[in-house]
């Protein structure tokens, strides 16, 4: 058998989504399951070798080619583009970029800069540039809803998935960005030269989601 | 005030000693192979004029670019790619040159790259242009050498790929968008983004065209991608691209290699410049494409010199990181020290020139402590130690 072909899996519920996946397509998953500590885990009647890995460092491998394949939420590939294949829409994991402000205040009124803390700075500023509208960008590490609160922000570029942490902290959806949900991307020199199992693959899982 | 004194700029490191070798070796062994067709080797400057590099076809995001002011205050680059530079040369002081023209060049091309994923801002390039012919053979001379390249390049598997970017552009001339929507596609089409590119393709119509141009990515592999192909869409300019493209593809399996040739009809890339026949080289060990170039036909003509042209560039940089990893690279090794006592030092340098003369690798001991110099003999496996006393 040739060398397997390595996966990267974005650790959480995309890699418990995609070890579903997999084992619905009739894999043995079982080392992913036990996996104790280990990072790289072994599928070996899919000839897969899982990696896991936080969700930039998935683009990372990919994009450097130490792993053939990865799945990933899109809003991390809209932060961090790379160059890569963006082959499935895996379906799980959706949810939606959106910009949110206090509730009750027209985000767009007045002549002032905007201020919009975020913790995904690219998408925000692509999405102003888009409108033509110069803003002040504050990154932000942990929960973003506070900066509107504490009067850092007018604004936030964040992910929302049922809206109910905005709710809680009186804050609303002024505009959806772009929706969010799981790709597979894939290498792309590994498409090439590893095309057939690749593609098995992907044949796979996409008659399997459709 | 910070110092910077210590290290290197971004993207950017140091080679020492057996990379250097790799890298010489390499540089050495593909231009050979360019010498051996009849390439003459130019050289450009490392600095060129923005303008250049930000002409329609031509185009450079000018965030990726190293930039400077000369001292009238016009806008400077370190050059991001080798061919425009050569389309310049070309239009200027080789307007009268007879043709064909076969230019070869290995230089570095500059480009800023995304911080932190390891990637050179500094990339030595081989390269060769093949200037003047629109002919078949011009093509199928430069992917020869392309694959005779690669051959040497990997150290494992390779693969060439072929592809035409006129197949892409018949089909989009025929679709009625703007050109934003254009480029949407293309950024899909290239990215084989499948899913956005079904949604933006359902959102223009059903239609035959972008029926093909949602298949389009999916048209890479061997020989089976020109049936599929002439099964997706069917006209006069698309049939003849693909009938030739299938000719090439025929021709180029009687090369006599050890690696795949492969087609893709999805190739599209961004700054482009191509016309025709564009290719692609990919080797084991490698995460990037190592190899890429094309027929540009239509870019000499821009700087007033209306030219066709082909050719393509190798990363160096990204083939010599693999070969140092594979292959056991040996440093030449001094053969004897001269050791000189007190008086007769320029009888040793005499002495050591007698030995070099003979094919020895000879360092002169640079102490008087002969015990010192015996240590250091050892340390680095030295035989031989002549003294000279007189």
């Amino acid at each position: 058998m040739s060398k397997p072909l390595r996966i990267a899996l974005t650790k959480g519920r995309l890699e418990k989504d995609t070890v579903g996946l997999l084992e619905s397509l009739g894999f043995d998953c079982t080392a992913v399951h036990e996996k104790g500590r280990k990072l790289i885990l072994s599928i070996p009647d899919a000839n897969l070798e899982v990696v896991l890995a936080k969700a930039a460092d998935v683009i990372t491998y990919v994009d450097r080619g130490v792993c053939d394949m990865g799945v990933v939420g899109k809003d991390t590939i809209m932060e961090m583009p790379g160059k890569f294949f963006e082959i499935v829409n895996l379906g799980f994991g959706r949810c939606k970029f959106a910009l949110a402000a206090k509730k009750g205040t027209d985000f767009y009124a007045g002549f002032g800069v905007k201020t919009i803390a975020t913790k995904y700075p690219c998408v925000a500023r692509t999405f102003f540039e888009a409108k033509g509208m110069d803003v002040e960008i504050v990154k932000i590490e942990g929960s973003v809803e506070l900066a509107p609160l504490l009067e850092l922000s007018d604004g936030i570029v964040d992910i929302v998935e049922t809206g109910t942490t905005l709710k809680e902290n009186g804050l609303e959806v002024i505009e959806d960005i772009a929706p969010v949900s799981a790709r597979l991307i894939v290498n792309t020199v590994s498409m090439k030269m590893r095309q057939h199992e690749i593609e098995d693959l992907i044949e796979k899982i996409e008659s399997r989601i459709s | 005030m910070k110092n910077y004194d210590l290290i290197t700029p971004e993207g950017t490191n140091d080679i020492l000693f057996k990379e250097c070798i790799v890298r010489r070796n390499l540089e050495k062994s593909v231009s050979e192979l360019f010498y051996m067709r009849g390439y003459n080797e130019i050289i450009t400057p490392a600095l060129e004029f923005f303008d250049l590099f930000n002409l329609n076809s031509r185009h450079f995001p000018q965030e990726d670019l190293y930039k400077m002011v000369d001292r009238k205050g016009r806008l400077l680059v370190l050059r991001p790619d080798s061919t425009m530079p050569i389309a310049r040369v070309t239009a200027t002081r080789l307007r009268e040159a007879s043709l064909p023209l076969r230019l070869c060049y290995n230089q570095y091309a500059y480009n800023i790259s995304p911080v932190m994923r390891g990637r050179s801002d500094q990339i030595e390039q081989a390269g060769i242009e093949l200037i003047g012919s629109s002919e078949k053979t011009a093509d199928l001379e430069v992917i020869e050498t392309a694959v005779s390249v690669l051959q040497e390049c990997s150290c494992g598997e390779f693969s060439l790929e072929i592809g035409d970017i006129g197949f892409f552009r018949e089909l989009m001339n025929q679709l009625d968008v703007d050109d934003a929507m254009k480029e949407t596609i293309r950024d899909l089409i290239e990215s084989k983004n499948y899913p956005s590119l079904n949604d933006v393709l359902d959102s223009i119509g059903d239609n035959n065209i972008t029926k093909a141009l949602k298949m389009l990515p999916r048209l890479f592999g061997t020989e089976e991608v020109f049936e599929k192909a002439s099964k997706l869409f069917s006209d006069e300019k698309t049939d003849r691209i693909l009938e030739n493209l299938k000719q090439l593809y025929k021709d180029l399996s009687r090369l006599d290699h050890n690696g795949r040739i492969t087609v893709d009809l999805g190739m599209v890339n961004r700054t482009d410049y191509y016309t025709g026949v564009i290719i692609k080289g990919y080797i084991e060990g490698s995460g990037d494409p190592v190899l890429a170039g094309g027929r540009y036909d239509k870019l000499i003509s821009e700087f007033g010199y209306d030219v066709p042209a082909t050719g393509f560039a190798v990363d160096i940089d990204a083939v010599a990181k693999i070969k140092i990893k594979k292959e056991n690279v040996r440093m030449r090794k001094t053969d004897t020290i001269v050791y000189a006592c007190e008086g007769c030092e320029m009888s040793a340098v005499l002495k050591a020139r007698e030995l070099r003369n003979r094919g020895k690798i000879v360092e002169m001991a640079v102490s008087y402590d002969l015990a010192e110099v015996r240590k250091y003999a050892q340390e680095f496996g030295i035989s031989e130690i002549v003294t000279v006393n007189e």
